[in-house]
């Protein structure tokens, strides 16, 4: 090797300021409470464990992320917890309250943009709080509100395809908080989106939960997303999903995209890589080598 | 490279030359049927004959075989005898287009034969209205019914596979006991036309609201709906578009039992028109008849789907005139209404 690495801090340690946030954060009530979470299901070689042993306290307001690499089971863990899938063993809690089934405490945004094409902006905005039972002038007043916040005022009487990709996925999350859930569930919400466009979307979503009263888990394969955006971060590994190592972020907040060169970050973003990709084996990675080059021809 | 820019795979043709094949399909048949009918010498296998001349069986105004007539001719000419004259003409079923052409007005205009005979409007009058209770009625419980199906597995495994068995049941075989129980009017028609519609209706519509993106259902599940809300805001507005289209092919087939259905007890309709033009041997208003079935199918179509666009604007095309703003640069700080933010944030939990 011709290069110095950089010599990084640990990533446990933490400036006076971020280690009071997390004190606070952890004096904050418990908003979801998943113990022992554990959910298998039958394959043709028999029962294949999904993950198990996942225990998770999420406290009021704080922004979690889940990252891990893809089969770790993180999808089906949030699925579950939205009530979209039944766990084989375990209990999740919202406010003390098992989870059953889909409910408003729970709002969800997912990677697809799941917005009804039938329904303009505004009345995808609208559509939990019609499901909620409100009158439609007070419903009207309420997604106009929400729109604004996401900065989509100017749009609320398009329909879903003449958005961009961005635009329909703040339109998603403006539906999903229109409901004030208690939790705000976001499955890989930027993955589909193009690298410059899921950089606005992070600072836009970190400007609107610091508005909204509002606890979000947020799942990403995304380290630099998980880094950027998360209070903690909890590692998953797969082959039986599990949860490897959950982690403080050492980043102060407010964040800025300046950060992401801060001896903090790259640390944190450092441990993440070596939890998920684990030691790379140069042998391994090599192709065989073939030659197709003239001489004099070859790159480094 | 001509041949690419008309030719070339999966290629979109400007607006002018997609115009110009359209044209051109309608055209191009109609000009192979105008030459065969007016360049003599293509076909025209009869000759019409003008003046019988010596030959006794022979008379002015009967067409006859070509090889019938030449061998006439030379019998003729060997004995010395005066020749039949006559020249080639197409056999009577196959008018030339200007025939055909004029029937499409004459036939409405001409009275009936017998005072009882409906007119021509009446006789398409009458095949509309079989067709379109035939259909309403079909519809009105093929529709909900395939919905269920679509939505529902318990529906879907309960009615299904009868209705697949059903469905090969040809509808014209049900034709006598339809009069047996319903009479020879148009009950026995209408039934015809909702055998032979409603069972593949129930089958296509299941499909397509199959085809819902679960993902819709979900999110609508995490925004709190349930049950009954699911099906009526979420399920039937993701495939009304595509049941709409679905509706507009199963009317077409609709008119393919219509004739089928018509000929069922006593003859009516349309059919019974071209049945009687046949026996007149009036084929021009044969021709003309079928035509204006093609022509009444494919205008209720297009009507339709121009009725669709304004019924589904959710599934128009962005108008090139509207401009969508691009907010992707504004700033989501500014544009907070403080109404919302002071109701949702609460003092004690706000960020540091």
């Amino acid at each position: 090797m011709s290069y110095t690495p950089l010599k990084l801090p640990d990533y446990h340690e933490q400036s006076p300021d971020v280690a009071d946030r997390f004190r606070r954060i952890r004096e904050r009530p418990v908003v979801l409470k998943v113990s022992d979470l554990r959910k298998t299901f039958g394959t043709e070689e028999g029962l294949q464990v999904a993950f198990e042993n996942v225990s998770l306290d999420i406290h009021r307001r704080e922004f979690l992320c889940i990252i891990g690499p893809s089969g770790c089971g993180k999808s089906t863990l949030i699925r579950i917890v939205a009530g979209l899938d039944h766990a084989s063993g375990g209990e999740i809690l919202v406010d003390g309250h098992p989870v059953s089934g889909p409910g408003q405490d729970r709002g969800m945004v997912f990677q697809g943009y799941t917005l009804f094409p039938w329904r303009t902006v505004k009345e995808n905005v609208m559509f939990g709080l019609e499901m909620g039972g409100k009158d439609v002038d007070h419903a009207d007043s309420e997604a106009r509100q929400w729109l604004e916040m996401v900065g989509l005022g100017k749009v609320e009487n398009s329909y879903p395809h003449e958005l961009s990709g961005g635009m329909k996925q703040r339109v998603a999350i403006a539906r999903a908080l229109a409901n004030e859930p208690r939790i705000l569930l976001m499955d890989e919400p930027f993955g589909a989106l193009d690298a410059l466009t899921r950089c606005k979307m992070q600072s836009y979503l970190l400007q609107i939960w610091k508005k909204v009263n509002v606890t979000i888990l947020f799942i990403t394969h995304d380290l630099d997303e998980a880094c950027y955006l998360a209070d903690r971060i909890v590692v998953m590994g797969a082959n039986p999903g599990r949860i490897v190592e959950v982690i403080e972020n050492p980043v102060p907040r407010p964040r800025t995209v300046a950060q992401l060169l801060s001896p903090e970050f790259l640390t944190l973003k450092h441990r993440l890589d070596e939890l998920i990709h684990g030691p790379v084996d140069a042998e391994e990675e090599k192709l065989p080598v073939i030659k197709l080059t003239e001489a004099g021809d070859e790159v480094e | 490279m001509v041949l690419r820019d008309w030719l070339g795979l999966r290629h979109e043709l400007p607006r002018r030359r997609r115009l110009l094949l359209m044209v051109m399909s309608f055209v191009l048949p109609l000009a192979l049927w105008a030459l065969v009918s007016y360049v003599p010498w293509l076909w025209h296998p009869l000759v019409h004959i003008t003046n019988a001349g010596s030959v006794d069986y022979l008379a002015p105004g009967m067409d006859v075989d070509g090889a019938v007539f030449a061998r006439e001719t030379a019998a003729a000419q060997k004995a010395g005898l005066a020749l039949p004259e006559g020249y080639r003409v197409n056999p009577l079923y196959l008018p030339p287009p200007h025939k055909v052409a004029r029937a499409f007005v004459t036939a409405f205009t001409t009275p009936p034969r017998l005072p009882n005979e409906p007119w021509l409007h009446q006789s398409l009058g009458h095949s509309i209205r079989t067709i379109l209770w035939g259909f309403a009625i079909s519809s009105l419980f093929g529709v909900p019914l395939g919905i269920l199906c679509g939505t529902y597995r318990f529906f879907a495994k309960l009615q299904e596979p009868f209705i697949e068995f059903f469905r090969y049941l040809p509808a014209p075989a049900f034709g006598a006991l339809c009069v047996a129980i319903l009479g020879i009017d148009d009950p026995p028609k209408i039934a015809i036309i909702v055998i032979g519609t409603f069972f593949q209706q129930v089958l296509v519509i299941a499909n397509t609201v199959r085809k819902v993106d679960p993902a819709l259902i979900e999110a609508a599940q995490t925004l709190g709906g349930k049950g009954w809300q699911l099906v009526w805001r979420v399920v039937i507005p993701a495939s009304i578009t595509d049941i709409y289209t679905d509706m507009r092919i199963l009317l077409g087939w609709a008119w393919t039992y219509l004739i089928v259905a018509e000929v069922v007890g006593t003859m009516s309709g349309i059919t019974f028109f071209i049945n009687q033009q046949a026996r007149y041997r009036n084929f021009d208003n044969v021709y003309a008849a079928i035509g204006m079935i093609g022509i009444i199918g494919l205008t209720s179509d297009i009507l339709l789907a121009w009725l669709g666009t304004g019924l589904f604007p959710w599934k128009r095309r962005v108008r090139s005139g509207k401009k969508i703003p691009v907010v992707e640069a504004i700033p989501i700080a500014p544009a907070v209404d403080p109404a919302v933010s002071a109701a949702k944030t609460v003092t004690g939990n706000a960020k540091s």
